[in-house]
């Protein structure tokens, strides 16, 4: 079990809405993706790989036979799986500080949401729902979500950089290679392994060395 | 559809778990113990199944073993009007109660994130892990009736939820978004030309040249098959 791959960490929260008010959060969802300013908050906070939210209205939980009891609920269900860089608090604190109020319309009507201010409501809320991730799977987990935007900034520059000198004397080069360090300096870094930031971090250190000693 | 963001998709999968045990007298466990066990001896990162799995950039499988109760506090104003009445009636206080849910299945959820279209990841993944799938969904409803890629896109359609938001926050442009092979790629040259610009400062024009064609024809920056990252690579 590891909600951690490398420097992502995999959040899964499952929250009750009444199934008469799912709507309003549908429509706000809708409009949202519609208008992607909307999302210049989290955009800003830059620490998201990807998050989604999935509102299940109740009667449509997955039946696929007969033999399978029909859900008989109470309330639809909103899911939030997010996949960010950092710890738990430092990424729900980042919301907390950063975007509340978009916080607050994503959770709104959900049943006994707390609000996203004050903290500690808004922590013991998400604790409450969270489920751990039994499998988590990071196709790059020594980069953050910036390493990979700045990557993909530098590869571009760095062809057309390549492409450029070809035929260009030593002293050209060394002008043009020196605006390129210039143009790519924030794009610049050493990717390792992610620091160890808590208890959870560090148990799942420990359980890749073990896999990493019954391997040889 | 909310599914997609550029050229990302999010796909989430409810696969409903059958009820009842697997075992002998001796040894009994449920169906989804069983299922979350297999999930818990996959290996992580470049040996994980899924980093076999084209196109994959992030995903996760967990069991969805049962709703929670709210019975922690909110700020829902009928609830706060119900406890002001509560001082007339007792009834009132337990009128914001929440509900409670209990979920009759339990559920495999599968999320993933991956470059391009459903039935094309969805073959890659049959083609490339088919006895991995069969190991994780074997004790699902209805998964028995999945004999081949068809089947299997069929079967995780069947199971499938529409995101109402998916936030793609791993590129500037959605509409720009990269392959995985091209990401890793771009991952591989930030590390090396890092290393590059620092070992090699202070040297002269010609020298520096020298060097930079040599990295270069080393690297080769067009070539996405090699050399590159691989898929889940833990070690730089």
């Amino acid at each position: 079990m590891s909600n951690i791959a490398g420097k992502a960490y995999a959040m899964n929260v499952i929250t009750p809405i009444r199934w008469y008010m799912a709507w309003i959060n549908k429509l706000i969802f809708r409009l949202a993706t519609r208008d992607s300013s909307s999302l210049r908050g989290l955009v800003t906070l830059s620490l998201i790989h990807y998050a989604r939210w999935v509102i299940i209205d109740r009667w449509k939980f997955p039946h696929l036979d007969p033999s399978q009891p029909k859900e008989d609920l109470h309330y639809s269900y909103m899911l939030f799986f997010s996949n960010f860089n950092g710890s738990w608090d430092q990424y729900v604190d980042s919301f907390t500080f950063a975007i509340p109020s978009g916080l607050d319309l994503f959770w709104k009507k959900n049943v006994r949401y707390p609000k996203s201010v004050p903290l500690t409501p808004f922590h013991d809320y998400i604790r409450h729902n969270q489920i751990d991730t039994d499998h988590y799977y990071n196709a790059y987990p020594l980069a953050s979500s910036n390493d990979v935007k700045s990557a993909k900034h530098l590869k571009r520059k760095l062809i057309a950089f390549e492409q450029g000198v070809r035929d260009a004397g030593p002293e050209e080069f060394l002008k043009k290679y020196h605006t390129l360090l210039v143009e790519v300096q924030y794009d610049l870094g050493d990717m390792q392994p992610a620091p160890i930031v808590s208890l959870a971090a560090q148990a799942v250190d420990a359980r890749r060395l073990l896999d990493a000693q019954g391997r040889r | 559809m909310a599914n997609i963001s550029g050229k990302a998709y999010a796909l989430t999968v409810l696969s409903p778990i059958k009820k009842g045990c697997i075992g002998d007298t001796s040894y009994q466990i449920s169906y989804a113990d069983e299922v979350q066990s297999r999930l818990h001896g996959l290996r992580d990162c470049e040996d994980s199944p899924l980093a076999k799995v084209p196109q994959t950039y992030l995903a996760r499988f967990f069991i969805l073993d049962d709703v929670f109760y709210e019975s922690t506090p909110g700020c829902d104003p009928f609830c706060n009007l119900l406890d002001i009445l509560s001082i007339f009636q007792d009834r009132f206080r337990l009128l914001t109660l929440p509900r409670e849910d209990h979920l009759k299945s339990r559920y495999l959820v599968f999320s993933s994130n991956f470059h391009g279209d459903l039935e094309n990841y969805l073959r890659g993944m049959w083609s490339a892990i088919s006895a991995d799938i069969k190991n994780i969904w074997e004790h699902c409803v209805a998964f028995d009736k999945v004999q081949d890629a068809e089947g299997f896109i069929t079967y995780i359609k069947r199971c499938q939820l529409t995101a109402n938001l998916f936030f793609n926050g791993s590129t500037n442009d959605p509409l720009e978004d990269d392959s995985l092979e091209e990401q890793l790629k771009a991952l591989y040259l930030k590390q090396q030309f890092a290393k590059f610009a620092v070992s090699h400062q202070g040297l002269e024009a010609a020298e520096l040249q020298e060097a930079f064609r040599a990295f270069i024809d080393r690297v080769q920056p067009n070539q996405l098959a090699a050399p590159t990252w691989s898929p889940g690579q833990s070690i730089p």
